[in-house]
């Protein structure tokens, strides 16, 4: 029933074209006695490509977190198709299998190989048969070039393959949205571009996704809406070339500067 | 080179010198293990009766020491000029010095094979044909034993069979011990298995902090009463009782419980190490957190806690001697009963501890061979693959 309901929601957005796949409403999350996030909203649109910048401690990983529940919001909604994600009866589980999420630290399933990292959410999970997963994340491995590597484990790759590896583990899912949380901030500055081009093509390809990135010139290049956070809100938004040549915040004039000059 | 002001030196300073330089290796070592082989021999055969080749090779050894004063005198008296004058310095002398000494040692392996192991074979052939205890520590040893040898040998098998099924049945329980102790409350769960996740979290704690707190002696103790008077309850005669729970069932019983709430313990801290990003991970893709702990992180965690648990099998050989208290017929349990017909208790004491450490050493030999296997085998797999990534980089660089 939950997926005919998906279904339904699917055509309607695909109807309309502009129903936001996700909804972030009055969101709220301290740790301890810091406020991390204060009264977040903003959406994102099927097709969108949404990047969130801001220095370190301004609550956008946590941000990013809140929208698969990885984090677990102190107060606010956030919705997915029109199905709120922090209602106790959700199925979060079921929900999650739609938001594919690309980690700083890579986290590939260490007693797994390559080709069994992909596979291994989709058999159990029952989307797919072996087989037809296998073909899928041939599939998807390819397209980050990483198909080569299929039967190796996990240990020997690089950190960029690492990384291209989870985001085919992340894409065998067919996830209609993509999270990054910092996806190059683990990589050694020559092999961040194998990754920002991965992302880049999938991008061009239509895929939704929200971007928590320090790469300035590759969030200005990529997306379609530019988030600068600050101290647990959203200062500013917008179309990117607008936020990087005429930034109308001092704040995030000031951000720009540092890292322009670099 | 010496040169001449060495000759004002003082005498000490001289033989100092001496014993510490190129003296020290052909000539004083193998002075000391031949004077060794000599009192080797001696010891052997205090009463005499020694065979002729020992003789002969005590022989060589006496010769050599004396000979071996020839140069060291040499040495001491020319002592300036040794180097340049001395005859057994020169290459010519040096070689066949050397084979000789060769000779000498192996004259004194000889003698040592002769009266330590060949002196175990007769005195173990003696000890078994006499008909009463004698006083000699190592015939006495081998006499009981010998005399004794069904009962030694039980002991041994019930040790090793409580050892290696309580080490097993305990890893299983660990495993179950763990699983309730891990788990973690989900937002999705209902009311129900939230309070059987506390309760089995509860217990497992609870569990593990009565096991670890009071001694197996003690455990053993009450689990063998408390079991005893359960089967009995059950309307069996005393005899009956003693088949259903016998002291080998009880012991194995405690033995496993015991042992569990350790490898519990091992389990979890080898599992809370494993890094959160891996749940955090199969979280994101949609797993349950059962799935997630069930496929990713369990695994990871029980592999690495392989090489403390295969050491809880060695630790449970060592163990098991405390159930002998309770009854268990175990190799102290053994050892015990023999010191106690015979009052012979340091012989019998000493010959258990050997056995425990043949034991042990066996086991932890066999574990190594086994984990060095297995790691062998990651390792292959892991170096073919990594030679492939090498290779298909290498390709990908050229291709680009």
């Amino acid at each position: 029933m939950s997926s005919a309901m998906d279904q339904a929601a699917e055509a309607q957005g695909a109807a309309t074209g502009k129903d936001p796949i996700i909804r972030v409403e009055g969101l709220r999350k301290s740790f301890g006695s810091l406020e991390v996030l204060k009264d977040i909203n903003f959406e994102v649109k099927p097709g969108e490509v949404v990047s969130i910048i801001g220095a370190s401690g301004s609550g956008k990983s946590t941000l990013l977190r809140c929208l698969n529940l990885l984090e677990e919001p102190d107060a606010g909604h956030v919705w997915f198709h029109g199905k709120d994600l922090t209602e106790e009866r959700t199925n979060l589980n079921e929900l999650r299998t739609h938001i594919g999420m690309v980690f700083q630290s890579f986290n590939l399933f260490a007693n797994k190989t390559v080709l069994a990292n992909c596979t291994h959410a989709p058999v159990l999970l029952h989307k797919m048969s072996k087989d037809q997963a296998e073909k899928v994340a041939h599939e998807e491995l390819s397209r980050v070039g990483m198909d080569q590597f299929a039967n190796a484990g996990v240990t020997q790759l690089s950190g960029g393959q690492k990384q291209r590896v989870a985001i085919a583990r992340a894409l065998c899912m067919s996830p209609e949205i993509m999270l990054f949380d910092e996806p190059t901030s683990a990589l050694d500055p020559e092999i961040v571009g194998e990754v920002l081009n991965v992302i880049r093509e999938l991008a061009e390809a239509g895929m939704t996704m929200v971007i928590v990135t320090h790469e300035m010139e590759f969030a200005r290049g990529v997306s379609d809406r530019v988030i600068f956070m600050d101290g647990g809100v959203i200062l500013e938004e917008g179309d990117p070339e607008q936020m990087f040549t005429h930034p109308r915040e001092a704040r995030t004039r000031e951000f720009l500067a540092r890292y322009l000059d670099e | 080179m010496s040169d001449g002001n060495e000759d004002k030196k003082g005498f000490f300073r001289r033989v100092g010198a001496f014993v510490a330089r190129d003296h020290r290796f052909v000539f004083l070592g193998t002075d000391a293990f031949a004077a060794f082989g000599m009192w080797l021999l001696m010891m052997g055969y205090a009463q005499g009766g020694a065979p002729a080749v020992d003789l002969v090779a005590a022989a060589i050894c006496g010769v050599w020491i004396v000979a071996s004063l020839i140069p060291g005198i040499y040495k001491l008296t020319h002592w300036a000029a040794y180097e340049k004058s001395s005859p057994f310095v020169s290459d010519r002398a040096l070689r066949p010095i050397r084979i000789l000494s060769y000779v000498v040692w192996l004259a004194v392996v000889e003698i040592m094979f002769d009266v330590i192991v060949l002196g175990v074979v007769r005195a173990w052939i003696e000890a078994t044909s006499l008909t009463s205890n004698p006083s000699d520590f190592l015939l006495s040893t081998f006499y009981m034993l010998d005399a004794s040898s069904g009962i030694i040998l039980h002991g041994i098998t019930v040790t090793i069979e409580l050892a290696f099924f309580g080490t097993i049945i305990a890893f299983l329980l660990a495993l179950l011990l763990v699983f309730l102790r891990i788990q973690k409350i989900d937002r999705s769960d209902n009311y129900l298995l939230r309070f059987f996740k506390s309760l089995g979290s509860g217990f497992a704690r609870f569990y593990s902090t009565i096991i670890r707190g009071t001694p197996m002696m003690v455990q053993g103790l009450i689990i063998y009463y408390a079991g005893f008077s359960v089967v009995k309850s059950s309307g069996l005669s005393i005899n009956e009782t003693q088949q259903v729970w016998s002291f080998f069932t009880s012991g194995l019983v405690t033995l496993s419980l015991c042992s569990a709430a350790y490898m519990a313990e091992v389990l979890r801290a080898s599992i809370e190490a494993i890094d959160t990003g891996q749940l955090e991970a199969a979280r994101s893709l949609g797993l349950t957190q059962w799935q997630a702990m069930r496929t990713i992180v369990f695994p990871q965690g029980v592999r690495n806690a392989m090489p403390a648990i295969s050491n809880e099998l060695i630790i449970n050989i060592k163990d098991s001697s405390v159930l002998s208290v309770v009854g268990v017929f175990d190799l102290m349990y053994a050892t015990t009963s023999i010191a106690g017909i015979y009052f012979r208790q340091m012989e019998l004491y000493v010959a258990a501890a050997l056995i425990y450490l043949v034991l042990t050493g066996v086991a932890s030999k066999l574990l190594n061979m086994i984990s060095a296997h297995m790691h062998m085998q990651t390792r292959n797999v892991l170096s073919t693959a990594s030679d492939n990534a090498t290779v298909l980089n290498e390709e990908l660089i050229a291709h680009e």
